[in-house]
């Protein structure tokens, strides 16, 4: 077997972040208490409103949860449902991505689309059903709005001269309509060019490339399909992009397995090699089951996370950029109070498309009946885009439904709950509490990183 | 002390409501509309958008120039308005319906009879706050007299929020800047719902808070009759029919009498129905 963090018996986690709220179920329909060394303080899921309040507010509501809404009134922290039960419905597109190429080069080991081609043959998309899918895009939209265009595959680069003639198209849909338009790439790095990175430059794309670590732990996951390493050659094509980025972003996501769980010097590495954001996320479900990660597993990515974000408070109280994505994106929607009954806008007003002109709720559910949506050619089947969003509401998910991250969390990514269930709601509410703590710190610290 | 409640996010302290404000202090229950409002009129917030010039708040007419100004600025003090800001329109053609139901035809600006109509300025000026605050921009202005006439001039944008020195950097504040609203400006006309805007008010906002249609009595046929509460010598044998509002309608209390002697104009209804004169006591 090999070593990782989470069985190797050394590095055990240690440290208690009170664990009470967030290892156990939630407590809280309504609200989550928490601490840090200024107070205590309270997270209402209604509204996603933070206070910090006093000690006899905090036992009033622990000793009497059944009558919070009643306290709520007391103290004045009541408020109108901000989430009604009524979902979204016929909401036009601002966002698609293209699988220009259902092909790979690499063979990793939990990829969602199967090594690329999603579990059928390996196929290109079509110059017809992408300008159709570029057409649809600026369709519903008016003079002055933004919509998204994202390329991912299997690996969009295999396919770079549909990849260009898209964002010619694009751009001059973008030009006739005004209507700005915003490009980005997730590639596996390996057939990225110079060239190329001056196209990404002049199109200002944020460009995400998948790294799950550093050498070796990387290779062992995402290898070429001939079994050969891909790491350094990685590398060397993504250098000369992070010297070159001023409109474009180059970032790296980190895809976390059972076999890739050191995060922090992943992190550390990373910015230090210059991405403009490094980001987490747990792989939660893969067509085969493998590198799915395990309660285990997730409590140590948690520990993992924490240790980075502790880094990202020490950098940030000291004035410094340390782009980690996760954080900076916590960051901003508590501060901003987001609250939202989705998790992501899939189905929404973002859909991926197929090779063959099919849209899908997202670029995860290419090619799967569950989140069938029609056909570019088509437009958007508005029932079945009704139905998905009717259903997906968090109101109706369990136990979504009684937990207090609902709308923050908007009950889990779609795909790995359908195809999984929700494994990781205590990683996501220890995350969450963390970040809530981390909050009020930088708050006090740095009011200015949130512009106040 | 520490506070025993204090409101973090932003979430938060738009909603909370702290011991002792009345509910009124709320954004979604404050009188403070588009229109001038009770406690402030946000329109004001725009006038002093450009260094140099003060705009109307609720058009784009230009109403004065500072001294110090940049002297391409100085003609506009010259009834100009304001045209666009960095490609920016400020003047749009507006369809609609004139009445309920109508078809939707070209909405002149009724004052001016101009096809065109100047945009409500936190719309319209959202994105120039947004991507030129502190900056310089290209404005385009255009003469009343003679709309062929176009100056442009570059001026700066005022900074929306102010900044504080902390520890020898700049930092943002979420407050107003003082020169944007100097003081005194934002609550420069304000509602007067108690006399000018107790009649003024057209969409019967301030109405809605007063009687308006009183003495009514059903008919037969399933409609009613009943006198306007603004109908001057109303008396039992008055007849019951309403006075469509007008303010030159001499049968109506007017603008001076309200300011006057409102006491003795207006009357309480009670039950619907006009108050019975007191009763002589013997
Ligand atoms: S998926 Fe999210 S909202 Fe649903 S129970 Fe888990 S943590 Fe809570
Ligand atoms: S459903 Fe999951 S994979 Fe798809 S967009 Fe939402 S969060 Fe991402």
């Amino acid at each position: 077997m090999k070593e990782t963090i989470a069985n190797a018996p050394l590095i055990q986690i240690q440290r208690n972040f009170g664990a009470s709220s967030c290892t156990t179920p939630p407590k809280q329909a309504n609200f989550h208490l928490f601490d840090t060394e200024s107070g205590k303080h309270i997270l209402l899921a209604n509204g996603s409103r933070i206070f910090t309040i006093s000690d006899e507010i905090t036992q009033a509501l622990e000793g009497n949860a059944d009558d919070a809404e009643k306290l709520f009134e007391k103290f004045g922290l009541s408020a109108p449902a901000y989430i009604t039960d009524e979902p979204l419905a016929d909401v036009s597109v601002r966002s698609l991505s293209l699988a220009i190429a259902q092909k790979c080069n690499l063979g990793c080991t939990y990829c969602y689309a199967q090594e690329g081609n999603f579990g059928s043959k390996n196929k290109d998309m079509s110059a017809e059903a992408a300008m159709a899918s570029v057409n649809l895009l600026f369709s519903e939209v008016s003079k002055g709005e933004t919509v998204n265009l994202a390329f991912l595959g299997g690996e969009p680069l295999t396919n770079r001269k549909l990849l260009c003639e898209c964002t010619a198209q694009a751009v001059a849909l973008s030009k006739a309509k005004s209507v700005a338009v915003n490009f980005s790439i997730t590639t596996n790095g390996t057939l990225v060019t110079p060239e190329d990175g001056e196209f990404f430059e002049r199109h200002k794309f944020a460009v995400t490339v998948s790294l799950d670590g550093i050498g070796d732990v990387h290779n062992r996951l995402r290898a070429f399909k001939s079994g050969n390493e891909s790491y350094n050659r990685i590398l060397k094509n993504i250098r000369p992009l992070l010297k070159m980025q001023r409109d474009m972003q180059v970032s790296a996501r980190v895809t976390v397995t059972p076999d890739n769980l050191f995060l922090r010097e992943t992190l550390d590495e990373f910015i230090s090699l210059g991405f403009h954001s490094v980001g987490f996320s747990p792989m939660l479900s893969s067509p085969t089951g493998k590198s799915e990660m395990g309660q285990k597993e997730l409590d140590v990515m948690l520990e993992q996370m924490i240790s980075c974000g502790e880094e990202f408070e020490r950098r940030v109280a000291a004035g410094e950029r340390f782009p980690f994505l996760n954080m900076t994106n916590a960051l901003r929607e508590l501060h901003k109070g987001t609250h939202r009954p989705y998790p992501c806008g899939a189905g929404a007003g973002y859909l991926g498309v197929s090779a063959d002109g099919g849209l899908y709720a997202c670029h995860r559910f290419v090619e799967d009946e569950d989140g069938a949506m029609g056909k570019v050619w088509d437009g958007i089947d508005r029932a079945k885009q009704n139905l998905w969003l009717s259903k997906r509401h968090v109101h109706f998910q369990e136990p979504c439904r009684s937990c207090w991250a609902r709308y923050m969390c908007g009950g889990g990514c779609h795909h790995e709950v359908i195809k999984r269930g929700r494994a990781a709601c205590n990683y996501i509410r220890g995350w969450l509490h963390y970040c809530l703590q981390a909050y009020i710190r930088l708050l006090e610290k740095r009011p200015d990183y949130f512009g106040v | 002390m520490s506070k025993s409640i204090e409101a973090k996010n932003l979430s938060a302290q738009l909603q909370y409501q702290a011991a002792g404000n009345p509910p009124s202090t709320l954004p979604q229950t404050a009188i403070s509309n588009a229109f001038p409002g009770l406690e402030m009129d946000f329109r004001n917030i725009w006038k002093r958008i450009l260094v140099g010039i003060e705009l109307h708040e609720s058009s784009n007419f230009v109403v004065a120039v500072d001294d110090d100004a940049p002297p391409a600025a100085g003609q506009l003090d010259n009834d100009y308005r304001l045209m666009s800001i960095e490609g920016i329109e400020f003047m749009v053609a507006v369809t609609g319906p004139l009445y309920p139901g109508g078809d939707n035809v070209s909405l002149p600006d009724t004052t001016f009879g101009d096809p065109q109509m100047s945009l409500e300025w936190s719309n319209a000026l959202a994105s120039i706050i947004q991507n030129y605050s502190g900056k310089s921009v290209h404005c385009v202005f255009e003469s009343l007299e003679n709309p062929k006439k176009t100056v442009k001039v570059k001026l700066k944008v005022r900074k929306f929020f102010d900044e504080a020195d902390v520890n020898g950097e700049k930092v943002k504040l979420a407050v107003i800047a003082k020169d944007i609203a100097p003081p005194g400006q934002l609550t420069q006309s304000l509602c007067s719902p108690w006399q000018n805007d107790y009649r003024e008010c057209a969409c019967f906002y301030w109405a809605a808070t007063r009687p308006d249609y009183v003495n009514v009595e059903a008919r037969p046929d399933g409609t009613s009759t009943g006198n306007n509460w603004m109908q001057k010598n109303r008396t039992p044998d008055t007849p019951n029919v309403y006075i469509v509002d007008d303010w030159m309608d001499i049968n109506l209390v007017n603008y001076t009498d309200l300011f006057r002697h409102w006491e003795e104009s207006l009357r309480f209804i009670i039950g619907g129905k006009d108050e019975q004169p007191p009763q002589k006591v013997e």
